[in-house]
């Protein structure tokens, strides 16, 4: 397993800045005509993200390892030659950098144009309708034609139709329901393995691969036979999360419709205390997503967390807080101040107690240390 | 008698086995005292099996070719009518072998007599040297690698040597995977030691003590002889934890593809190699500084490290004395498709293509007139009969729109539709494509689907098809797919009447 | 490996295995072993590798399928690989190709009824300068023509 990237944002900053920073001494560089200072090891897509351009992405997401494979994050570096890609290159001292041209903007219209020449157009009915990054990218390169078609009496070799022409598509695969929490479906995959990716460096758990190859290249939960449920998934959610298409989408999102509002709160089971970003349509909640600034989970979560939310409309619920002056009473719902004023009141007791005992002047016997639970209830 | 029959598989392709079996079955109903020695080939596959006779009276080995199975009686009658000793057959005469010098002459897997035709020399020089010299004399030699990319051998080599790891390796690229070159294949059947000296020199001046020669599965018989080779290498002390006794350790262990044109990219070998999907790294990091299992890696082609023996066994200097402009030494060219004379011809850089083809090649198998000549691979361009005057060499083919690749060279006669070999350069592409990157795994399929929509008279097609291999070119993570449009645009360019066929009779 | 043979227990894989874990990168030679004994790669491989490696399923599953010498069933009693490169088709082999498996009555990567023969294409068996060239269960045979490739076939039954 790689190690794990912890990322580092601007404080609120919630942008995907498309790959980690590097840790070096101050880069200098010139991106667009802005001057940006970097740690060297920073890729120009993150350096570029830093002095706030945006480069056009699809496989690079700054949780995981640059990959260089959706080509869409070209650029044009003075001196160089070629149109490398800016998520796998480095920062260099002196760099001149330029993130459009006529020339990037062909090619990135080139590339997305074989991308969405391979993907159902169906924006209006799918369920990653507005939070679509392959929606975006094909609006940010100006897309606005894909001329690719079938020769008469062929075919246009694509994995979204059941049929193509006359004949079962024999590259189409159903989706994947198995998985309670999330439906995959690989008509509409990019391949970029981001959810392969996820897997392998976020969470660890190596559920999934890439099978086959070339055009037949297909993300898949494990050996002929898997589905996603019998695979070695954990359902952590985090390939869902690195989806940038409704490839693997939350099941929730498929039927309540794309949240418009987001929350940001902690997870209410075990001590980690995860950061998540409630997203909601009114007060229904439609999703939990692991919250990047989360200090203690950095973006990623358990499964409890991520999907066993279905507690926060429970009639059980605790909801304001309680308080009890003995075991042998009834809780009672008080305010938020009452109940801090009442826990330190009963602590300061607690400590004056404490002081006045005989076995205060020598030191305590080492209590027996616990080990670290990780989300264990 | 000594009789030599070929060992290498295209003269056992054409026979060679069957010839040998019937040479030892006619000798043994006669009486006759013959051994027989299995050698590699000289490279001349229109006269294989090329079979020699030493009669052990001074006379030297006389050659005969093709022979067949049913010449065998009249052969060992003497009755055959011989084509003189092979150094003086046109063909090898007029080369200028380096790398090949012992291909064809010495029985492969005998290390004694690898060594009476000059092989150790280099490495027994290197010993001597230490490692920084051994560099400089890559660095002068101005070897550059033999693959395709033409980068320095000797740049290559420092990197490594300088970057700071308690393990480094030599992989050795035997993917040999393009049409039209079997460079690799012959010399590690017809002269397996050179390599493995050629590996131990890379490791003793890198400081790499293991080494890994990635090869192919179609190519069975080469794994074997080199199999063996490295057996008797081990053996005999050439490789070991002393090589030839010096304090240096190099040992190296032979891999087998498995199916995949993308692995003889250097990084998706490194891959298949480490046991993972043959999928192309981005690259930085380099191999050199991040390759093997993440380890400073030199990974070389086999005429590159196969040619490094003789360097250091005549100099540096001597070597680089050949060739022309940056492309010193020689080139390893393999005349093949449908030509006369086809086979490996080794000579200075700076011939031209239409000498290779009309003089050292004979023109075409067919007689007809040659149309195309495909240089460097299936991604290399198609060369019309109008650049026939370029030279051989990495910069002179660039500037013609072209490349020289692994220096193979296949010719097609005026039979040949070259709006067919533009659509089998995007199908093979699809076939062999990694699927990583987007341009190489969706381009290639509709790269197809273009050029058949072309092929039924869809002009608009043509732009269509120009700009995804612009795509392709310019967007894709390795030269499969960056490369594709080299055979593809090449040919609409130089050939647009076969792209216009089917419009016309629509008309 | 016979199609009527029994599938290899985990037993079987592991042996076989077993003795390649010290390589570096073991899992190809590990692949090529198995193929090499069944004929095939079995399904019942890919947790037995997995644990041996301590790798996911997912991944082996990946690397299995990505290379194409890998089969997951067994193929005919031969197998007739034939190259479609382009120096074999500078001398003609897509219509030999053509003829054969018209012939045979079978496609590319298809196995003839009986089972005697599986015909797969090749690309490049290192034969430009002796094309076409085809491969017959791992011998090489260049300059192949009509007559010669019927020879094949008659020598394999098919």
């Amino acid at each position: 397993m790689k190690d794990f990237i912890i990322p580092q944002f601007p404080p609120g900053d919630d942008r995907d800045m498309g790959t980690k920073i590097g840790t070096g001494a101050p880069v200098s560089l010139v991106i667009d005509g802005i001057a940006v200072t970097v740690p060297a090891g920073t890729s120009v897509m993150r350096a570029a993200a830093e002095a706030g351009v945006d480069v056009p992405k699809l496989c690079a997401s700054d949780n995981i390892e640059a990959f260089g494979s959706c080509r869409l994050c070209v650029v044009q570096i003075d001196g160089r030659r070629g149109t490398p890609a800016s998520c796998t290159t480095p920062v260099a001292e002196g760099m001149v950098v330029h993130t459009q041209s006529e020339k990037l903007r062909k090619l990135r219209r080139g590339v997305m144009e074989l991308y969405i020449s391979d993907h159902p157009l169906d924006c209006l009915t799918c369920s990653a309708n507005g939070d679509c990054e392959l929606q975006d990218a094909a609006g940010a390169v100006g897309l606005r034609d894909v001329r690719y078609e079938a020769p008469v009496g062929g075919r246009l070799d694509n994995h979204f139709a059941r049929r193509n022409g006359a004949e079962v598509n024999a590259l189409y695969i159903p989706k994947d329901d198995s998985n309670p929490y999330f439906s995959y479906d690989p008509a509409k995959c990019i391949v970029c393995s981001r959810c392969v990716r996820a897997c392998e460096e976020v969470q660890g758990t190596f559920a999934l691969t890439i099978e086959g190859r070339g055009f037949d290249s297909r993300v898949s939960a494990g050996a002929i036979g898997d589905d996603f449920l019998t695979s070695d998934c954990v359902s952590c959610g985090a390939c869902v999360q690195a989806c940038p298409t409704a490839t693997l989408q939350e099941k929730s999102v498929i039927e309540l419709g794309t949240p418009q509002r987001s929350i940001i709160t902690t997870c209410a089971y075990c001590g980690v205390g995860c950061s998540f970003k409630a997203e909601l349509n009114g007060d229904q909640l439609v999703r939990m997503v692991p919250y990047k600034h989360g200090k203690a989970n950095r973006g990623h979560s358990c499964v409890k967390g991520r999907f066993a939310y279905g507690y926060a409309k429970h009639k059980d619920r605790i909801l304001n807080p309680m308080i009890r002056n003995s075991i042998d009473e009834p809780w009672r719902e008080v305010g938020w101040d009452e109940a801090m004023a009442f826990a330190a009141s009963r602590i300061a007791t607690f400590r004056s107690i404490m002081a006045a005992s005989p076995s205060a002047s020598s030191p305590p016997a080492a209590a027996p240390m616990r080990k670290p639970i990780w989300c264990r209830n | 008698m000594k009789i030599y029959v070929p060992m290498d598989s295209a003269a056992k392709a054409l026979g060679a086995d069957e010839v040998a079996r019937a040479i030892l079955q006619h000798a043994g109903a006669r009486g006759l005292d013959v051994q027989m020695i299995r050698n590699g080939s000289y490279g001349m596959i229109w006269l294989e099996p090329l079979v020699e006779v030493d009669l052990g009276q001074g006379q030297g080995r006389q050659a005969y070719g093709p022979v067949t199975p049913a010449d065998v009686p009249a052969l060992l009658e003497g009755k055959l009518q011989s084509l003189g000793p092979v150094q003086e057959i046109p063909f090898l005469a007029g080369q200028t072998r380096l790398t090949f010098a012992r291909c064809g002459v010495i029985d492969p897997l005998d290390l004694d007599d690898y060594e009476a035709h000059g092989g150790l020399v280099g490495v027994k020089r290197a010993i001597a040297m230490g490692a920084r010299d051994i560099l400089q004399e890559v660095v002068d030699s101005g070897l550059r690698g033999r693959g395709g990319a033409g980068f320095p051998t000797g740049i290559k080599w420092k990197t490594v040597a300088d970057a700071d790891a308690a393990q480094k390796y030599i992989v050795c690229n035997a993917d040999e995977g393009d049409s039209g070159t079997f460079a690799d294949r012959m010399i590690i059947e017809g002269d397996p030691f050179s390599l493995i000296e050629g590996m131990a020199i890379a490791g003793i001046g890198v400081g790499a003590t293991r080494g890994y020669v990635y090869l192919r599965s179609e190519y069975p018989d080469a794994i074997r002889v080199l199999t063996d080779a490295v057996d008797i290498a081990r053996a005999r002390g050439l490789l070991g934890p002393n090589v030839l006794g010096s304090p240096h350790a190099f040992d190296i262990e032979v891999r087998t593809g498995a199916g995949a044109y993308v692995c003889g990219e250097e990084t998706a070998l490194l891959n298949s190699l480490e046991g993972k999907r043959g999928t192309v790294r981005a690259k930085p990091p380099l191999p050199a500084l991040e390759g093997f299992m993440g380890k400073p890696t030199v990974v070389n082609n086999v005429i590159s490290l196969a040619t490094i023996p003789v360097i250091f066994e005549k100099g540096a200097g001597h070597y680089a004395d050949f060739g022309l402009g940056r492309s010193r030494g020689t080139v390893t060219l393999q005349i093949a498709g449908n030509i006369k004379h086809g086979g490996l011809y080794e000579t200075a850089f700076g011939v031209t293509l239409g000498q290779v083809v009309n003089e050292i090649g004979g023109g075409t198998a067919s007689g007809r007139p040659v149309k195309a000549v495909q240089v460097g691979g299936p991604l290399g361009a198609y060369m019309p009969v109008e650049k026939f005057d370029t030279p051989i060499g990495y910069e002179e083919f660039d500037q013609q729109g072209g490349l020289i690749g692994h220096a193979g060279l296949v010719v097609f006669d005026d039979t040949a539709d070259m709006l067919h070999m533009a659509r089998f350069a995007m199908e093979f592409c699809a076939v062999e494509s990694c699927g990583k990157c987007t341009p190489c795994r969706i381009g290639a399929v509709r790269g197809v689907e273009t050029i058949d929509r072309i092929a039924q008279g869809d002009t608009a097609a043509i732009e269509l098809l120009t700009d995804l291999c612009d795509t392709m070119r310019d967007g894709s993570l390795c030269a499969l797919g960056g490369f594709t449009p080299y055979p593809v645009m090449s040919a609409l360019t130089h050939f647009p009447d076969d792209f216009a066929t089917q419009k016309e009779a629509a008309e | 490996m016979h199609f009527n043979a029994p599938a290899p227990t985990s037993e079987d894989i592991r042996a076989i295995v077993t003795p390649l874990t010290a390589l570096e990168g073991p899992l190809l030679p590990m692949l090529h072993a198995l193929q090499q004994e069944f004929g095939f790669i079995p399904q019942g491989a890919v947790p037995v590798l997995a644990d041996l490696l301590n790798l996911g399923r997912a991944e082996v599953h990946g690397v299995i399928s990505f290379y194409h010498d890998f089969r997951d069933a067994p193929a005919g009693r031969h197998v007739l690989k034939i190259c479609r490169a382009e120096a074999c088709q500078s001398m003609g082999c897509d219509a030999l190709a053509q003829a054969t498996l018209d012939k045979l009555g079978i496609g590319w990567h298809e196995t003839t009824r009986d089972g005697a023969v599986t015909v797969e294409p090749v690309y490049c068996l290192g034969m430009c300068a002796c094309a076409p060239a085809v491969m017959l269960d791992g011998q090489v045979v260049a300059r192949v023509d009509t007559a010669r490739m019927q020879h094949l076939l008659d020598e394999v039954g098919a």
